[in-house]
C-alpha cells in the first residue's frame, strides 16, 4: 500500500462517523488526498511564459497549496490544490531579465477571474445575446467535428481561423491544421501591429523582424514616438537595457531624448522631450541625416543600402536642410543641428521608432528614414545599436487583411467563410467600427471560440471551447526581440486546471483525429510531444538538451548562427509624401491620437481588477477613460478637467471627461486604448468609452496596416464634470499643504 | 548586530511603469476597493508612483516618484498608536500589528508621507480570486490600518533559509516585491548595517536624501534624484 492510498483509507475510516452528518462525504473525503507533490506552506518555484503580449517573458510561479473547488473526475468538491500565488520574472531569461511589467504581475488574475469560461457552452439564444447552455465536451467536439466534416465535403477553403499573430509554436500548429485541412493560412489582426516596421526592416535590412535595442551600451537613445519603456515591442527587457544605461556604468550616462506629439510614460523619462508635428518624424531623422553628412561627420555610402533608399540620400539629402525641416516638423533648425551632431559625437547611439509614426498613411516612409539614419551612424549591429535577433525556428506564417475578408463576408450572398474558429482575438473590440467586424462575423453560419471569457468577439460565436488559462496548460514562445541570443521558451503547466476546460492545441488535435478523412500524416499525440519535437533541432548546452532546459527554466537561449538577410527586392527610392488625414483640417482641426495604455494595451487585460486599479502613470486614473488635451486648446474651447467631452470623426462620436495635460502638442488630443468593453467580464463592461470605434479606415498602403493614427477629430465641451474621472488622491501631506 | 533595512529608490533609472504597484497589490494581498471607493480616495497602494510636472508646453517634463512607507527611525505614527499597534521593530520597520490595531486612525494622520491605509470594509476577492492570496501575508479586515511592510514576510522567509542552510544572509538574498518587480532595477533593498551590501554603499553617496527629511523622521528610504543635463 502506498502513501496516497494509506492517507485515503485511513480518512475514509477514520471520518467516516463524523462526515455522515455533515453533507456530501465525497468532498471531505479527496480534501485528504492532495496532488502528492504538496507540502502545506512550503512554496515551489515553476517555470511559466506571460501570455499577455508578445515580448514572451520567462516567469517564475510560486506554487503552493490551497483549498480550492474544483472538477476531478467530474466531480465537484473541495480538494487541497497546488495553486499559483505570485508571478516574478525569471532571472535566468534573457529577456525579461529578472523584471515584469503591471500587466504581466497581474496575468495571474486571469486564471483566478470569477467571470472565467467553466466549461464547453453552446449557444442558445439569439446571436450576441450571451445567452449559452453548457454542453459536454463530448457533445462539443462531436458537433464542431461534424461541421468540419461537411466542410472537407463540401472543399474545404471555406475554414478560417482567426488569431492574434502570435510567434509560437501554438500559431504554427494553427497553420499546420489549416494547410492539412486544405484552408488557407491563419487570419491575423492585431490593432498595434508593427507589420509597417517590419516590412521597413525587410526593405532597409533584409530582416522582416522586429529590432532589438542593445540600449544597456548605448551612450546616446533618440526615440520617435516609441513607448519603448511602457507598451512597445519588449518593454521589460528594454526597460531593463534603460536602468543598466541610465545608471549601471559608473562616470557614463546615457542621454535619451524622444521625438513624439504626446508626451508618453517613454518620453517622460526622457532628458530632453522634443513635441514634433504629427506624420512628419521621418522628416525630421532626414534632417539630423542631412546635417551628419553636410558637416562630414560621416559620408553618405556608410548607411549603404538603407541609405540608397531614401531619394536624394547620396547627394546629401538636399531637401532636408534643417531650415526646411523646421518649417515642415516644428523642431527648431538650430536644436535639429545639436541633435545631428549629439547623435554621432556621442556614439554609439541609436534611433527607435514605434508607435504612432508609425500609423499614419506614410508610416513607412518614417521607419525607412530611421533605419538610414541608423546605418548611417553605423548603429546597426554594433554595440549599443540596433540588432536582429537570431530565431530559433521560423516565424508561422499568417495574413493579414481582417477589413478585407469582412468586406468579403458582407459583400457575398454566399459566405466565403462558412465556419470560423477563433483564438485569442476579439477584433470586434479592436478594429474601427468602420470595418464592420461585428456585422460581418454574423454573416459566418457557424463560430467556435477557444475563449477563456466571453468578449465582444466570443459573444457571437455558436460554440465556445474554453481553453486552459496560461498556468495551466503548456505554454511556449519563441520570442522576436529583446535579447542578443535566440531564445526558445517553453514550460509545463504550473498547476492544474481550476475548471472543466480543455488546452485550445489539444483540442485542435483532438478534432484532427475525430475528422472522417484523418490527416495524412497524422499530427502529434499531444502537443506537449509537438513542442519537445520543436525543441529537438537546437544545440545542447552543459546542462543538457535544450528540451531538457526549457522545462525546468522555462527558456532556452543560446547563439543561433544569424540567418542572411533576405534578398532586398529594387525598390525606387522614397520621399516624403504628406499623411493623408480622414477629415479635412477646417471641419475636424485636431489629429486624433488613439494609443495603448499602459495598464490594457488593446483593451485585452482590462478585465483584471489590479490593472483597472493600477493608477495611469501620467494622469494618476483609474477605472475610467478619458481625453488629453492641452493646455492651450483646452482653454480655448473652456474646457476644464473633469468636463465631458464629444469627440468626433467622420465616423462618429464618443464621449469621455477630459484631462488637461502640458504634455499634448497644441493640435492633438489623444485618448487610452482599453476600456469601453460593452461584454468583458465585470470588471470591464459599461465601463469608459472605446476610441477605436471612431478611426477612419485609413490604411497604410505598402502594407494594408490600418493606419490608426490617421483620423481627424473635432473636440467640444459636452457638459460637466459626471463623476466618471477617478483619479489616484494619494500624494505627500506635505506637498498638498505647499500647494494650498 | 541587528539588521536593519533600507531601500535606495534611483529615479533615474525608473520609468514610472508601476509594476512595483501591481506586484506589491499581489504579494500583500492588498484589496482593489472598485470604482465607487476608488473615487472617496480610498483605492490602497502601499506603493504609488507620484508624478509632477514641471513648465509648460513644449518645455515641459514629468518627473515620477515611487512612494512606499519610508520606515521612519523616528516615526510620526508610532507613538499616537494608543494600543502600539504601530511599532518600532529591531530591525528598524515601523510594524504594525493589525490584531492590536483598533482603528483609530491616529497614524495615518500623524504620517507625513500619507502611506497608511485604512480598510473601510471587509476586503471582498470574489471567488475564486482568493486562490491566489498569499498564505505569508494576513488579510486585514475592516476597521483596521494598513501599510507597506518591506516585505516582512520576505525578510522572516530569507533569514529561516539562510539558517537552514547554516550560512549568513547574503546581499540580494531578500527582495521585497517591488524590487523583484522592477524592470529597471530602480530599487535596490538590503541591510543599511551591513557596510558592504549595495544599499549600504548607495546610502553613503552624497547625492541621496530623503523625502521631507526636515520633518526629522529619519526615513530609511533613501531617493537619488534623476540627472539633469543642460
Amino acid at each position: 500500500m502506498d502513501r496516497r492510498a494509506f492517507i485515503k483509507l485511513s480518512a475514509l475510516t477514520g471520518s467516516a462517523a463524523t462526515l455522515a452528518g455533515c453533507g456530501s462525504p465525497e468532498n471531505h473525503v479527496i480534501r485528504f488526498v492532495p496532488d502528492d507533490e504538496i507540502v502545506p506552506g512550503i512554496a515551489q518555484w515553476k517555470p511559466g511564459i506571460c501570455p499577455l503580449c508578445q515580448a514572451g517573458c520567462g516567469l517564475q510561479v510560486r506554487v503552493m497549496d490551497a483549498d480550492a473547488e474544483v472538477v476531478r473526475n467530474g466531480q465537484r468538491g473541495m480538494m487541497k490544490v497546488a495553486a499559483a500565488k505570485k508571478l516574478e520574472g525569471a532571472a535566468s531569461n534573457p529577456i525579461n531579465r529578472g523584471g515584469l511589467c503591471p500587466r504581466g504581475q497581474a496575468a495571474i488574475q486571469i486564471t483566478y477571474h470569477p467571470d472565467r469560461i467553466t466549461h464547453p457552452l453552446k449557444r442558445s439564444g439569439p446571436r450576441g445575446s450571451g445567452a449559452f447552455r453548457e454542453v459536454s465536451w463530448e457533445e462539443a467536439l462531436a458537433e464542431l467535428a461534424g461541421r468540419l466534416d461537411a466542410l472537407a465535403g463540401a472543399g474545404a477553403p471555406t475554414l478560417a481561423i482567426l488569431t492574434r499573430p502570435r510567434r509560437n509554436l501554438r500559431q504554427t500548429l494553427v497553420a499546420t491544421f489549416l494547410e492539412r485541412f486544405g484552408a488557407p493560412s491563419p487570419l491575423t489582426y492585431e490593432l498595434f501591429g508593427d507589420d509597417v516596421l517590419r516590412r521597413a526592416n525587410a526593405i532597409s535590412f533584409g530582416r522582416e523582424q522586429m529590432p532589438t535595442f542593445d540600449l544597456t551600451r548605448s551612450n546616446y537613445v533618440i526615440g520617435f514616438g516609441a513607448d519603448f519603456l511602457g507598451t512597445w515591442n519588449s518593454p521589460v527587457s528594454q526597460s531593463a537595457g534603460y536602468g543598466a544605461m541610465r545608471s549601471g556604468r559608473p562616470g557614463a550616462r546615457g542621454r535619451f531624448v524622444q521625438v513624439e506629439a504626446r508626451m508618453s510614460q517613454t518620453g517622460a523619462s526622457a532628458d530632453e522631450w522634443i513635441p514634433v508635428r504629427p506624420g512628419t518624424e521621418g522628416v525630421l531623422a532626414l534632417g539630423l541625416a542631412h546635417v551628419i553628412i553636410n558637416e562630414q561627420h560621416r559620408p553618405p555610402e556608410a548607411a549603404g543600402t538603407a541609405g540608397a533608399l531614401i531619394e536624394g540620400f547620396a547627394g546629401g539629402l538636399a531637401d532636408y536642410a534643417p531650415d526646411e525641416v523646421a518649417q515642415r516638423t516644428g523642431v527648431a533648425a538650430a536644436r535639429i543641428a545639436r541633435l545631428a551632431r549629439d547623435f554621432v559625437e556621442r556614439r554609439p547611439s541609436v534611433a527607435i521608432i514605434g508607435g504612432a509614426p508609425l500609423a499614419p498613411t506614410n508610416g513607412l516612409f518614417h521607419a525607412l528614414a530611421v533605419n538610414a539614419l541608423n546605418a548611417l551612424a553605423g548603429s546597426v549591429g554594433q554595440p549599443g545599436g540596433l540588432f536582429f535577433m537570431p530565431q530559433a525556428g521560423a516565424p508561422p506564417a499568417g495574413r493579414g487583411g481582417l477589413d478585407q475578408a469582412a468586406a468579403g463576408l458582407l459583400s457575398s450572398a454566399d459566405p466565403p467563410i462558412q465556419l470560423l474558429l477563433i483564438d485569442e482575438a476579439n477584433p470586434v473590440f479592436t478594429a474601427p467600427a468602420a470595418w464592420k467586424v461585428r456585422e460581418a462575423l454574423e454573416k459566418v453560419p457557424y463560430i467556435a471560440s477557444f475563449a477563456c471569457f466571453l468578449d465582444e468577439t466570443s459573444v457571437l460565436a455558436d460554440l465556445i471551447l474554453p481553453d486552459h488559462s496560461f498556468l495551466e496548460s503548456w505554454v511556449d514562445a519563441r520570442p522576436e526581440s529583446g535579447a542578443l541570443v535566440a531564445v526558445a521558451a517553453a514550460a509545463p503547466p504550473a498547476m492544474r486546471p481550476l475548471h472543466s476546460t480543455r488546452a485550445m492545441p489539444d483540442v485542435l488535435l483532438d478534432l484532427s483525429r475525430r475528422l472522417q478523412t484523418p490527416f495524412d500524416p497524422p499530427l502529434p499525440e499531444t502537443f506537449d510531444a509537438m513542442l519537445s519535437e520543436s525543441f529537438a533541432s537546437l544545440p545542447e548546452s552543459e546542462a543538457g538538451d535544450a528540451w531538457t532546459v526549457a522545462q525546468t527554466d522555462g527558456a532556452w537561449s543560446g547563439d543561433l548562427p544569424q540567418a542572411d538577410p533576405a534578398a532586398r527586392p529594387a525598390r525606387e527610392p522614397v520621399r516624403f509624401v504628406e499623411a493623408q488625414f480622414d477629415g479635412d483640417a477646417a471641419q475636424y482641426p485636431f489629429h486624433f491620437l488613439p494609443y495603448p495604455s499602459q495598464a490594457f494595451l488593446d483593451g485585452s487585460t482590462a478585465h483584471l481588477p489590479w490593472l483597472q486599479e493600477l493608477p495611469d502613470p501620467l494622469t494618476s486614473a483609474m477605472w475610467s477613460t478619458w481625453v488629453e488635451i492641452g493646455s492651450e486648446a483646452a482653454a480655448r474651447l473652456s474646457i476644464r478637467e473633469g468636463d465631458m467631452v464629444e469627440i468626433t470623426s467622420s465616423q462618429g462620436s464618443v464621449r469621455a471627461p477630459a484631462i488637461v495635460s502640458p504634455g499634448l502638442a497644441p493640435d492633438v488630443v489623444a485618448m487610452p486604448v482599453g476600456q469601453g468593453h460593452e461584454t468583458f467580464t465585470r470588471y470591464a463592461s459599461g465601463r469608459g468609452s472605446n476610441p477605436i470605434a471612431i478611426l477612419a479606415p485609413m490604411r497604410e498602403p505598402d502594407t494594408g496596416a490600418l493606419a490608426w493614427a490617421g483620423t481627424r477629430v473635432r473636440v467640444a465641451r459636452a457638459g460637466a464634470p459626471e463623476g466618471r474621472l477617478i483619479l489616484f488622491a494619494g500624494q505627500m501631506r506635505d506637498i498638498e499643504a505647499r500647494e494650498r | 548586530m541587528p539588521h536593519k533595512w533600507g531601500l535606495a529608490v534611483d529615479l533615474d533609472a525608473c520609468t514610472g511603469c508601476g509594476a512595483c504597484v501591481t506586484a506589491c497589490h499581489a504579494e500583500n494581498n492588498i484589496p482593489t476597493v472598485g470604482p465607487d471607493q476608488a473615487a472617496r480616495g480610498r483605492a490602497m497602494h502601499w506603493i504609488r508612483i507620484e508624478r509632477y510636472w514641471e513648465g509648460e508646453f513644449p518645455d515641459v517634463r514629468l518627473r515620477f516618484r515611487p512612494v512606499m512607507c519610508q520606515q521612519c527611525d523616528n516615526a510620526p505614527c508610532e507613538p499616537v498608536c494608543p494600543t502600539y499597534a504601530s511599532h518600532h521593530t529591531e530591525e528598524g520597520l515601523n510594524a504594525q500589528v493589525y490584531n492590536r490595531c483598533i482603528g483609530t486612525r491616529y497614524c495615518a494622520n500623524a504620517c507625513p508621507y500619507n502611506v497608511r491605509f485604512f480598510e473601510f470594509f471587509n476586503p471582498v476577492w470574489e471567488k475564486p480570486l482568493h486562490l491566489q492570496l498569499n498564505p505569508d501575508v494576513s488579510v486585514r479586515e475592516v476597521g483596521v490600518m494598513e501599510k507597506c511592510t518591506f516585505c516582512v514576510q520576505r525578510i522572516n522567509a530569507g533569514k529561516i533559509q539562510a539558517k537552514a542552510e547554516a550560512r549568513e544572509l547574503a546581499d540580494g538574498d531578500i527582495k521585497p516585491a517591488c524590487a523583484q518587480s522592477c524592470p529597471s532595477k530602480a530599487l535596490v533593498f538590503g541591510d543599511a548595517s551591513d557596510p558592504d551590501s549595495a544599499v549600504s554603499k548607495l546610502r553613503r553617496s552624497s547625492r541621496g536624501a530623503g523625502l521631507l527629511e526636515d520633518l526629522g523622521t529619519r526615513p530609511n528610504v533613501t531617493y537619488f534624484p534623476r540627472h539633469t543635463e543642460a
